[in-house]
């Protein structure tokens, strides 16, 4: 069985400082849902009120239709994956998972066949009785969520569950760690300032402020392509920012870059009413952004600038473009072909196009 | 702790030691080597040879004048005197044991949950007794609890009592004093043991269903048993030996082992007898320690005991 969680207005000080500040926000039943902010945006904090290891100032914590906001710890049908493991350094790999079940004082035969069931799928029978400290950080990490799901928890909490773990270790974590959620439709929260892996595993995310707030809400596609603010546009990916003023002429909506030009710009009725006209800014990811040696037709807008660097990441080059302006822009493209048709080189001029479609534009 | 496993892939050979020239070697393995001998050295000169030459003594008669291998000393130990000493020495080791361990195990625990903030200043607090003599803290124990203390002064202005109580020379000073003592020996290991693991270790139990009772049982104290073993030992050990609390705070009505090694050693100059009963309350203290730690190993492995068979 599996919940979904609900915060209502919830508000938590810590020595003076407001850490969260009426957050209210729903996670989704039986979804992967990341939770990305900045450092010391508040989110491992968040996760915490959830697990209940700490108390809410202000504000309702439910789980289904339950309200546990008063709810101890040790009651709650939530376990929550360490960011440090917070393995029992004194019990074998066998113990540190059977505990929850030992607790309960569960028949041991049952308690023997459910640790093995999870030890096979967790490829961890060969260390049975192995300390934590005989583990690597991979092992100690699966075992840290094995121990966390054999209680058959509705909602696991991980807090920046691979930041211990290097980089190829992390890519395999992470789709081991969407396939057993796959497996189990147990609500995930997944707690990171890593962009990559939170785009990566979510169902939904959440995107929190530095001020302990909630910036936006919604799928990863959603984030990435329309984000709200300025804030999550530079914070999830890269973004090239121009400020400027919008304008209307005819049925197009046009978009006065200072000293740079005009823009055809796309633009919601909606948003246009949200966005003072004078104060706007028009965001545009690198990717969307085609470079070429020669002016090409069908684009909405084009740009003209020398190119001031190359960086060659071997499956895409990232070009940072110097403006008349005196502005830089990142363009990336994809290395599609081992010999491109045309060699784009340092002080290269180039023309910079993109589609309306592709740009977002945003309140000051 | 068992030590790491390191797997070889089959057909890999051990690495080659690194060739050394003569200097190198003698630098790097004879005089290490040699450096090791010196702690025994140390030791064989200035505790085990004056330990073994006092055991010898206690099978030496020279009353006569003239040197003879006796048993006299040992057999005369075994009277009811000693043995009623024996066992109120035991007696009040164990329980100034016990007694510390009850303060120091709470003490060390919410210190370090509870008011980490402050943790500098109760170490502080812990060590400074160290810094000034002994002897000093016995008189300054003295005037809190004497017919006109402190004590008596306060319990008789909150209207407790109407006539001072005698606090001082009997065996409620004794335990007092033992307590203050002793009772840092045993925070101290505890104390630093705790302080090493992180506090998501206890919220991972109670994460997982554990109450404060169980967690408690199954994950503070167990992983607290090796500084709570060092603490009954430095606790234990000296308090049975301990001559000068019961002498200074039991106003001669209690005597204990140390008491009486200290008689036989110091007023009636008899060397032999004095070194048999150390000898008898080293027995006694290896074999309470031996059944102790059997003890902590069972008490260990009951709390933690696994599911499996």
């Amino acid at each position: 069985m599996t919940r979904s969680i609900r915060l209502v207005g919830v508000s938590k000080t810590k020595n003076g400082n407001k850490i969260l500040d009426n957050v209210t926000l729903t996670i989704p039943s039986g979804e992967f849902f990341a939770l990305l902010g900045p450092s010391g945006c508040g989110k491992t904090t968040l996760l915490r009120l959830i697990a209940g290891l700490e108390s809410v100032d202000a504000g309702k914590i439910y789980l289904g239709e339950v309200d546990i906001t008063h709810m101890p710890v040790h009651k709650r049908k939530i376990n929550i994956v360490f960011q440090n493991y917070a393995l029992f350094p004194h019990l074998d790999v066998y113990d540190n998972i059977a505990y929850s079940l030992s607790i309960t004082g569960m028949h041991e035969d049952e308690i023997d066949r459910r640790v093995f069931k999870l030890l096979k799928a967790f490829h961890l029978d060969k260390l049975v009785d192995k300390k934590p400290s005989e583990l690597s950080g991979g092992q100690q990490q699966r075992v840290a969520i094995a121990r966390a799901i054999i209680n058959e928890p509705e909602v696991l909490l991980l807090d920046e569950p691979l930041a211990a773990l290097d980089y190829k270790l992390r890519e395999k974590m992470l789709i081991e760690l969407i396939e057993l959620q796959d497996k189990l439709l147990t609500t995930f929260v997944y707690v990171t300032h890593d962009q990559f892996e939170a785009l990566t595993v979510a169902d939904h995310m959440c995107i929190m402020d530095p001020e302990g707030g909630i910036a936006q809400f919604g799928t990863p596609k959603q984030i990435y392509e329309f984000p709200d603010s300025t804030f999550v546009a530079k914070f999830v990916g890269n973004t090239n920012l121009f400020h400027g003023r919008l304008g209307k002429k005819g049925d197009a909506t046009l978009f006065h870059a200072s000293d740079l030009g005009t823009f055809t710009v796309e633009c919601t009725p909606q948003k246009l009413e949200l966005i003072e006209s004078d104060n706007a800014i028009m965001s545009i990811r690198p990717e969307k952004i085609f470079i070429s040696k020669k002016s090409v037709e069908n684009f909405s807008n084009t740009l003209k600038g020398i190119v001031n660097s190359i960086v060659y990441t071997g499956r895409s080059t990232l070009y940072e473009v110097l403006l008349k302006n005196g502005k830089k822009i990142q363009v990336f493209e994809q290395n599609e072909e081992h010999f491109p048709q045309v060699n784009i080189d340092y002080d290269d001029e180039v023309f910079l196009s993109w589609q309306k479609e592709n740009v977002v534009m945003l309140k000051e | 702790m068992m030590e790491q496993e390191v797997v070889l892939s089959p057909g890999s050979s051990a690495p080659a030691l690194p060739r050394f020239s003569g200097v190198q070697r003698f630098l790097k393995l004879e005089f290490l080597s040699a450096l090791g001998l010196l702690p025994f050295i140390w030791q064989s000169l200035f505790f085990f040879i004056p330990m073994l030459l006092l055991f010898s003594m206690s099978f030496i008669d020279n009353s006569s004048g003239t040197l003879r291998f006796t048993i006299s000393h040992f057999t005369q130990l075994f009277s009811t005197t000693y043995l009623s000493i024996i066992l109120n020495s035991v007696g009040l080791s164990l329980l100034t044991t016990l007694i510390t361990l009850c303060i120091a195990f709470p003490f060390s625990f919410i210190s370090i949950f509870h008011f980490s903030k402050y943790k500098n200043i109760i170490s502080l607090f812990l060590l400074i007794p160290f810094w000034t003599n002994f002897i000093l803290h016995i008189y300054a124990w003295f005037f809190v609890l004497e017919k006109n203390g402190f004590l008596n002064q306060v319990l008789m202005h909150f209207g407790f009592i109407t006539e001072p109580l005698a606090f001082l020379n009997n065996f409620f000073s004794i335990m007092v004093m033992m307590i203050y003592y002793y009772l840092p020996f045993m925070i101290l290991p505890i104390y630093s043991t705790l302080e090493r693991f992180d506090s998501s270790i206890f919220e991972a139990s109670m994460d997982l269903g554990a109450n404060r009772f169980q967690t408690l049982l199954k994950v503070v104290i167990p992983l607290c048993i090796g500084g709570i073993r060092t603490g009954i030992f430095l606790v234990f050990i000296p308090s049975f030996a301990e001559f000068l609390i019961p002498e200074l705070m039991g106003g001669d009505k209690y005597f204990f082992m140390g008491n009486v090694i200290s008689l036989y050693m110091f007023e009636e100059k008899t060397l032999g007898t004095a070194v048999a009963f150390t000898t008898l309350s080293l027995a006694v203290v290896l074999m309470i320690v031996y059944f102790i730690q059997k003890g902590l190993v069972l008490f260990t492995r009951r709390l933690t005991r696994g599911v499996r068979t």
